[in-house]
């Protein structure tokens, strides 16, 4: 039995397996290109409704195009797996062979293997986001009014969209559009309400959630009469953490990596 | 003994991926029995953007144009307590307000337009008679201009839905208690979803019978345009849109009449353009396209200056060399044409007998009006001048 899953371990942990998944990473991703391209719509529910009730609707239903998806899945555990069993045995062989160095230069020889697990932490990260985030979808605040958050006592007001519009003469498409709409949020928790400026990509952060702004409205000043609105993604995502110390992890390894690089190997050259 | 099994491993996961390639080739949406009717219905139904998600028989998940997600009830119902009660709508929908035109024209095609209660058009814009007929009697109200509703007045209509495109409204309307439905999407509604949209909006009814009796006949509207032009020698170039004062407005490619000139062995030439509905291009780009062009469909209508081509070119002189006002056709809708979508059968095969008038003799136009050269009373005064 011990043989039989020494026997396994070693398989699950081998090179061909990890050249064979990254070759098979390729073709379903290469697959995957085509299919996102043309049939965008099928994914992007994938955002906001999370995994499972993706899968068993817009997944299961468009298998044809979204057979990729389940794919990769697949070929994404089984990286991690062989990624942890690869990295596992030479981390025990490394801890029971030590070698001169003391401790510092262990540290220092395990930089790759810090960087592997930092991989596994990054990969699971995204999949806690997937299955586990609360989206509160397409949220829409005009001037003056709010939403509540919901489980908390926090509420979002928007208090004026001040957007910055394209003034320069070099893109005359662009001329006199938005190209930074700013929200000013005020963030009320009862206790102590503070005011945040809310942008593309510069998401806010209150009560365990994050706001993204979405969409809004005018992109201009002239054309149809758009009355101001700001619409907003609301997320509650504790996959954030995990991938966030997954690549600092990953830093942490390559800067060990690259410091025994230059300290060790270029030195004794 | 290590390439050997690693050959299997490659193998299997190959076999894997082909099978479920298999899968998803022959896989059906499970169907739901509707206990009322006896009905078979697919559990889930994606309509473009939308989608509705039959979770049990007391209770629909649909998400609407924004990706908003709504919860449809019985009316009996008791309220669920796991969602925003603004999301919740109780059907069959009784009273309701619209928007858009397509909307209002969709209500038709279901058979319910004695839901609507307010519009944001005044009366004397509507060619649909049950809606001028329910102005008259007061049963339906003008809410105002879309970009000012009367908010007062919407809420004594006391609606228990609207449908609209405005998302701006959803604050105040959440105040009131209306759940909102958005009926348009980030992206132009492609064929199929223009088609289906019908069957987005009948789970709201219980209607779904007459949406797909709706649906099959559209899509053998579809099958006779693709039947007699599938030998058609001459494939007419199409542009779809205007010039304005200072925007540039076409209809992309991935848009459902973009797909339909494609589908009726023509070329449209904004085929490449990707995006919204009336999305704005440079005049550059209008221009070039236009140069071999030979139908152009405006979308002005007759009131709003597209009475000939001579008009259109006095309108906006940077066209007046484009290919069908030189040497093609052009064409402006009817005012009765953007409240027809439940006559979207007629207009795709009035569209295909403008594009190859050889494989429609004697079709009559009912919803677009070809532009003469120069306007009526102008070739009046011209013919006097000569006299």
């Amino acid at each position: 039995m011990t043989r039989l899953l020494s026997l396994l371990w070693h398989k699950l942990g081998s090179i061909n397996l990890t050249v064979a998944l990254c070759l098979l990473l390729t073709v379903d991703l290469v697959l995957g290109y085509f299919c996102l391209n043309r049939h965008t719509s099928f994914f992007i529910p994938l955002n906001d409704m999370g995994l499972i009730p993706w899968m068993q609707t817009y997944g299961i239903n468009n298998l044809l195009f979204t057979g990729w998806f389940f794919l990769l899945l697949m070929l994404l555990a089984g990286l991690a797996v062989n990624t942890f069993a690869c990295t596992t045995s030479r981390v025990i062989q490394l801890l029971r062979a030590r070698g001169p160095g003391g401790r510092q230069r262990l540290a220092l020889k395990l930089a790759p293997h810090i960087m592997h697990y930092g991989l596994i932490v990054i990969l699971a990260g995204y999949l806690c986001s997937y299955l586990c985030t609360e989206v509160l979808t397409s949220s829409t605040l005009a001037p003056g009014t709010h939403l509540s958050l919901p489980g908390t006592g926090g509420q979002v007001s928007l208090l004026a969209f001040e957007p910055e519009y394209y003034l320069g003469e070099r893109l005359a498409f662009w001329k006199g559009e938005v190209i930074t709409p700013n929200a000013r949020l005020l963030l009320s928790d009862g206790v102590s309400p503070r005011e945040a400026m809310l942008s593309v990509n510069q998401p806010v952060r209150f009560q365990g959630y994050s706001f993204h702004l979405i969409n809004f409205a005018p992109k201009s000043p002239g054309g149809m009469k758009m009355k101001t609105r700001i619409d907003l993604h609301i997320r509650k995502d504790p996959g954030v953490g995990l991938y966030l110390a997954g690549m600092m992890l990953f830093t942490l390894g390559l800067i060990f990596y690259v410091y025994e690089w230059i300290v060790y190997r270029e030195a004794h050259k | 003994m290590q390439s050997t099994t690693t050959r299997r491993l490659l193998g299997g996961l190959i076999t894997l991926m082909a099978l479920i390639t298999l899968w998803g080739c022959n896989r059906e949406t499970k169907p739901e029995t509707d206990k009322a009717t006896g009905e078979q219905r697919p559990a889930f139904l994606q309509i473009g953007a939308f989608s509705i998600n039959r979770i049990s028989p007391t209770r629909t998940e649909v998400r609407d144009g924004a990706g908003r997600t709504l919860i449809l009830i019985p009316r009996a119902a008791p309220m669920p307590t796991d969602c925003n009660p603004n999301q919740v709508v109780r059907v069959p929908v009784q009273r309701v307000v619209a928007y858009g035109d397509f909307d209002i024209a969709t209500l038709r095609a279901l058979g319910v337009l004695e839901t609507l209660v307010g519009v944001t058009r005044s009366e004397e814009r509507w060619y649909i008679p049950e809606i001028k007929r329910g102005m008259e009697s007061g049963k339906i109200v003008y809410l105002g201009d879309a970009s000012s509703i009367d908010f007062e007045r919407l809420k004594q209509q006391q609606p228990e839905l609207v449908l609209t495109w405005d998302p701006s409204i959803i604050p105040l309307l959440d105040q009131l208690h209306i759940p909102t439905v958005i009926t348009t999407t980030p992206q132009a509604m492609c064929l199929n979803a223009r088609m289906r949209f019908v069957q987005f909006l009948a789970p709201f009814y219980h209607k779904e019978k007459e949406a797909d009796a709706f649906f099959a006949r559209i899509d053998a509207a579809l099958r006779d345009i693709r039947a007699r032009t599938a030998g058609v020698a001459h494939q007419p170039k199409v542009m779809w849109g205007d010039v304005y004062e200072k925007r540039v407005m076409v209809e992309p490619g991935n848009a459902w009449v973009g797909e339909l000139v494609g589908l009726a062995q023509s070329d449209y030439q904004f085929e490449d353009v990707f995006g919204t509905s009336c999305i704005e291009i440079t005049v550059e780009r209008f221009l070039y396209s236009g140069q071999d062009a030979d139908i152009f469909f405006t979308y002005r209508t007759g009131a709003m200056g597209a009475t000939s081509k001579a008009a259109l070119a006095k309108l906006n002189p940077l066209i007046k060399n484009i290919g069908p006002l030189q040497r093609g056709r052009v064409y402006a809708p009817l005012p009765h044409y953007t409240q027809s979508a439940d006559k979207l059968d007629e207009i795709l095969t009035e569209i295909s007998a403008i594009l190859h008038p050889e494989v429609y003799p004697g079709y009559r136009l009912r919803y677009f009006v070809e532009l003469p050269d120069i306007d009526p009373v102008a070739a009046k005064e011209t013919s006097h001048d000569r006299i």
